[in-house]
């Protein structure tokens, strides 16, 4: 599912060179777990935003779900990042204006499918997250683990090919937080979804398939 | 402590220059209009004022004739009563340089000898005005001295020529003398010419008269003074010198007010630039807040903190504004002077005088309205709660729920405007009706909120189905932005309503004065020395001629035109003699009501004039113009089988007051007189202008001062009148020589045989007359550009400033967007993650802005129509007495939307365009 070959990312900030991620070689396969964790600052939301699409490397290959993602025209990583990826972000990132109902609602929105239907599907995945009742409410006016299960029904609302994840537990309370990685295991064990997830959280050890540790810019 | 808390609102200020320095802009330019055009109107004012009191010296009292000359015998008698302590007779015109030295310059006829107890000139010896040349100026015609000032403006030495125009004639004067006035002051800027007075009397073509006369009274003024008055012959009045400056400043109040008013619009846009700024800090600063409240932040130290950040872009602002508005002054100075002297009086300043008093004021404006703009949402910091967490949201949601008794408050504004808009105190314009143009400004600023919402709310749907999800989400960003979007829409909303506003008001106004040249002024060619500058009232057509056009085989008719200007009340009225039957011929004069025919009888085509059935009817408003106009005539009008059957003389072209020589015209003149005799008082009409400025009505008796003594008139009818010049007064020329018993003529108009020849007989009197004299032969056509002209000159100004706010509101636009945008890049980055497109994002960024700037648009007409209406029946009415006919001109409208869009599609295109271009995880990047 996904396939990396010698990655690098570098960040160039005037004649300052960051080499944020150094030649990383991976393999996952559709339907697993993986956990990654490591130090703050060691290129772990960089490798996962160079996965998601939603940042070039700067060398290498990047295979995700068949694509090859550097030779994907603008147009087509677009749709890549529509159809294919779910991305939960660590401070949930929902829209402020929308109810929740519409938050979900608005990947399959962006692909273009009617209002109506698209409701609907937000209220079932709604329901699997435990929200139904919250269907309504605008994001400020629900708690931080609430965001991040609707947050996580976005991700997941388009049936991608990968579920990325990256530190989903950090903004929130360690009971919260354990239910929240309950979700994301029962996702990936009902329907055999493909995750990954960055988290510093030992607990997470729990339920993924495979760890893999960080340091530096490379995977150890 | 304090010191660092403003350090921190400064930090602020700087974090985000742009913004700030938007809204400094957007005050300093309000601040710079407004100074520059009160600094102007001061500055004219005040060198208007300094040459009237320049001239009048150290005289008490004056004695004056209205509008007309005095008999120099008066003088002698006058010196010789035991009341006068020192007098002075003068006479006085301006004239204008011509050759090389341009612009007007006053001439002053003095007696040398009787002259020093009131101006005290120096007449400096030691350059030049030794024994020889004192004598030149008392014996040799055209000698003149010229002031130390104008001599140095024009590098003028002893015994250089002088070319002048006198009225319409060429003269050459010459340089005798430098003069010096110990006072400083001088009118007209130093161009001030002294001339012995037997010498000026000659040149004025005024041998035997005077102007008026200066006098020193012995002992108790007022007492001494209503003992002289009583030995006045009827028609000569004892004013206070000085009083003129007082007339102009009445007559210019209404020009003067209204320029302030537009002025002070950019400084009112300003104030929602400051405010939008100061809101957005508040909201950015939400967290700040709450954690500065925590540590123990009272609530009015939040307050202070933001009006200090309002206060900090008010004051430089306002000072920017004030070196800008300086240097604007002086621009604005030419076009006032040109203005004031094409439409009231001739005025020269040159310089800007500034003002510590109208710095001061115009600064606090600025500051005041920065505070105030501040200030609400500085008390919306104030009001945050200890440690809540304060989302923006919230805000967004208080507003929403509050946007529906916004528009009440909007309504009940309109309804307050309303009411103001029928109240009316006094005469001139008055400031209820500026509250109400205010009050309808305000209005439609607090019907914004809810204008945004519904708008987004119901036009979601449609734009849904339409656009797909940017169409919805677009929609929702309008109306779920209110706290910083509204205040930009009602901002440029309010400038675009102004300029509608004032656009539609000149647009109609140009229009109604159009058809007002075309169907109220008839004639050929308009011949004499100033047909448009119709402040030259003591220009007068040579003597010589009107003989002439009497033979000429092409004319058919000619039209006597005869004008003074007195002082009425505090005003200027200008009275006005003209050939009636000539008019009830040919058309003339546009009567608000009555029939005009029967109008024109009354006033002087009655018991001299055509008979009706042979007279064109002239058009009635509303009625079609006549096609021809003019029906044809018999040569003379005298062959006609109807005129010959009277038994009163023959009526000759032109010959009409019979001032030369004729002695049928005697008869005639006493038979008015027998008419007077008979009890009926005689007839006048008045202009709208002064009808509506002292509220008199058709039927009314006016009482005008003439040199004959008060004339009780009654009122004929009233016209409509556009001229520029004050109200005035309208009576058969022949009864005008009973007041004013001379035979002048300001200017004639001539109506020929065959309109084809209009040219050549134009082109005949310039060869005949233009070598002596400078008159101007215009034609019909020409007229009506010339007005025209002038009309255009005049709202120049006007719409300079309008321009101002729009520039000052479109800042705010700009900025709105800017911010907006900027700071939803996290927003945008999401949704481009989530999967939408750059396309996507843009067009939903350009939803946005383009309903905002829809919006802004649709309000300004709203708003600007009804103000367009205020302006044009109200305020209008009240300033000036004008009757404007409404005209739309749509034209206005689809500039502003075009304008409107293009620019509020671009103020969000750029920052949208910014935000697609970056990476998204960089803007992801969790906090
Ligand atoms: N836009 C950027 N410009 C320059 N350097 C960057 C940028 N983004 C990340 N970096 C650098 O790249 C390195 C890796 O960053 P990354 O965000 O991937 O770390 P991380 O493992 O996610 O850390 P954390 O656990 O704190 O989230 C860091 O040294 C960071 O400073
Ligand atoms: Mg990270």
């Amino acid at each position: 599912m996904i396939d990396l070959t010698e990655v690098t990312k570098i960040y160039r900030r005037g004649p300052e060179e960051i080499q944020a991620l150094k030649g990383i070689s991976l393999g996952i396969a559709a339907g697993e777990f993986a956990a990654i964790s490591g130090k703050s600052g060691c290129g772990k939301s960089t490798l996962l935003h160079i996965i998601g699409g939603l940042e070039p490397c700067t060398s290498g290959r990047v295979v995700v779900d068949g694509r090859n993602l550097a030779r994907l025209p603008d147009l087509e990583l677009t749709r890549f990042r529509r159809d294919r990826v779910g991305v939960v972000f660590q401070s949930f990132n929902l829209l402020p204006l929308l109810t929740l109902e519409e938050n979900v609602a608005l990947p399959r929105v962006l692909q273009g499918i009617s209002y109506s239907q698209a409701r609907e599907e937000a209220g079932h995945w709604l329901q699997e997250v435990e929200l139904a009742h919250r269907r309504g409410h605008k994001p400020h006016q629900v708690s931080g683990g609430e965001m991040q299960r609707a947050a996580i029904a976005r991700a997941l609302i388009n049936r991608p090919a990968v579920l990325l994840a990256d530190e989903p537990t950090g903004n929130l309370d360690s009971a919260t937080a354990g239910q929240i990685l309950e979700l994301f295991a029962r996702v990936h064990r009902d329907w055999r979804q493909t995750v990954v997830l960055v988290s510093h959280a030992a607990e997470v050890a729990g339920y993924a398939d495979r760890l893999l540790s960080m340091q530096d810019g490379v995977i150890l | 402590m304090k010191l660092f808390l403003f350090r921190l609102s400064l930090s602020h200020l700087t974090e985000y220059p742009g913004r700030t320095l938007l809204g400094i802009l957007g005050i300093a330019l309000g601040t710079a209009v407004y100074l520059s055009i009160s600094l102007a109107a001061a500055s004219s004012l005040k060198s208007f004022q300094a040459g009237v009191t320049a001239v009048a010296g150290k005289a008490q009292w004056r004695l004056k004739s209205p509008g007309s000359p005095l008999n120099e015998s008066l003088f002698a008698r006058v010196r010789r009563l035991p009341e006068v302590k020192a007098g002075a007779p003068v006479v006085e015109s301006v004239l204008e340089f011509t050759g090389p030295r341009k612009g007007p310059v006053l001439l002053l006829g003095i007696d040398p000898f009787s002259e020093r107890p009131f101006r005290n000139y120096d007449f400096q010896t030691g350059t030049g005005l030794d024994r020889e040349a004192w004598l030149q100026f008392l014996t040799q015609p055209g000698a003149v001295l010229v002031s130390d000032r104008l001599a140095a403006q024009k590098g003028l030495k002893v015994g250089d020529p002088l070319p002048v125009l006198v009225g319409p004639a060429r003269h050459t004067l010459k340089v005798a003398g430098v003069f010096h006035s110990p006072s400083g002051l001088y009118p007209l800027e130093g161009s001030l010419l002294l001339m012995d007075l037997a010498g000026a009397q000659e040149l004025l073509d005024r041998v035997g008269q005077l102007d008026y006369i200066d006098l020193i009274l012995k002992g108790d003024g007022d007492q001494a003074a209503s003992r002289l008055a009583r030995e006045l012959p009827p028609g000569v009045d004892l004013v206070r010198p000085g009083t003129q400056g007082r007339q102009l400043e009445g007559m210019v109040a209404s020009y003067r007010l209204n320029l302030t008013v537009l002025s002070a619009i950019a400084l009112f846009v300003g104030m929602f630039l400051i405010y939008q700024s100061v809101t957005l800090s508040v909201v950015r600063r939400r967290r700040e807040i709450g954690l500065l409240r925590t540590l123990g932040l009272g609530r009015g130290q939040v307050l202070l903190l933001f009006l200090a950040e309002g206060l900090a872009s008010g004051a430089v602002g306002g000072l920017l504004g004030l070196g800008l508005g300086v240097v604007l002054a002086q621009s604005a100075l030419a076009l006032m002077t040109h203005n004031l002297s094409s439409l009231y009086a001739p005025v020269q300043a040159t310089e800007v005088v500034v003002q510590t008093r109208l710095l001061l004021q115009a600064w606090g404006l600025a500051v005041a309205a920065t505070l105030i703009a501040a200030w609400i949402p500085a008390r919306e910091a104030a009001r945050t709660r200890v440690r809540a967490v304060w989302y923006r949201e919230e805000l967004e949601e208080r507003l929403q729920n509050r946007s529906g008794t916004f528009g009440v408050l909007g309504l009940l504004a309109l309804a307050l405007a309303g009411f103001f808009a029928v109240l009316r105190f006094g005469s001139g314009p008055s400031l209820p009706s500026f509250a109400a143009a205010f009050l309808i400004l305000l209005a439609f600023a607090l019907f914004t909120p809810f204008a945004a919402r519904n708008l987004g709310e119901r036009l979601q749907p449609l734009l849904r189905r339409l656009l797909g999800p940017p169409g919805d989400l677009g929609c929702r960003y309008l109306s779920g932005s209110l706290s910083r979007s509204a205040v930009s829409i009602a901002a440029l909303a309010c400038a675009l309503g102004m300029l509608i506003a004032v656009a539609v008001m000149i647009g109609s106004f140009r229009q109604t004065v159009n058809s007002w040249v075309t169907r109220s002024i008839s004639g050929d060619i308009f011949f004499g020395p100033a047909i448009f500058s119709t402040a030259a009232y003591d220009h007068y057509l040579p003597r010589e001629i009107l003989p002439g056009l009497q033979k000429d085989p092409d004319i058919q008719d000619i039209y006597l035109y005869r004008c003074v200007r007195l002082p009425f009340k505090d005003r200027f009225l200008l009275v006005i003699g003209g050939s009636f039957d000539v008019l009830a011929k040919y058309g003339g004069l546009w009567f608000r009501q009555g029939d005009t025919q029967r109008i024109m009888q009354e006033v002087g085509g009655e018991s001299h004039g055509v008979p009706a059935d042979t007279a064109a009817r002239p058009t009635a408003p509303g009625s079609p113009k006549p096609n021809p106009p003019y029906p044809p005539l018999e040569k003379g009008g005298n062959s006609s089988p109807l005129s010959r059957e009277r038994k009163s003389p023959p009526l000759l072209k032109g010959d009409l007051g019979g001032f030369f020589g004729s002695s049928k015209t005697v008869e005639s003149n006493t038979d008015y007189r027998k008419q007077e005799t008979e009890n009926r008082k005689p007839a006048v009409v008045i202009s709208e202008p002064l009808a509506e400025t002292f509220g008199y009505k058709e039927g009314d008796i006016l009482a005008l001062p003439t040199p004959a003594g008060v004339q009780k008139l009654k009122i004929a009818g009233v016209f409509y009148d556009y001229r520029t010049d004050g109200p005035s007064v309208w009576m058969d020329i022949r009864q005008f020589r009973t007041f004013w018993p001379d035979t002048r003529l300001n200017a004639v108009r001539l109506y020929l045989k065959d309109k084809t020849k209009i040219a050549a007989v134009q082109a005949r009197l310039q060869e005949a007359y233009g070598s002596r004299y400078r008159l101007l032969t215009v034609s019909h056509q020409e007229l009506r550009q010339g007005i025209l002209k002038i009309f255009d000159e005049t709202f120049a100004l006007t719409y300079t400033l309008e321009g101002v706010a729009v520039v000052v509101a479109v800042f705010g636009i700009i900025t709105t967007f800017l911010v907006l945008i900027m700071e939803r890049e996290r927003e945008l980055a999401l949704l481009q993650a989530l999967g939408a497109s750059r396309g996507q994002i843009l067009s939903m960024v350009l939803v946005e802005s383009g309903l905002a700037s829809f919006l802004s648009f649709v309000l300004g007409a709203l708003c600007g129509s009804l103000l367009s209406l205020l302006l044009i029946y109200v305020i209008n009415k009240q300033a000036f007495g004008w009757t404007i006919q409404l005209h739309w001109t749509p034209g206005i409208y689809w500039q502003t939307l075009v304008l409107v869009l293009a620019l509020g599609l671009l103020s969000g295109a750029y920052p949208a365009w910014r935000a697609v271009q970056p990476h998204l995880a960089a803007i992801l990047k969790e906090e």
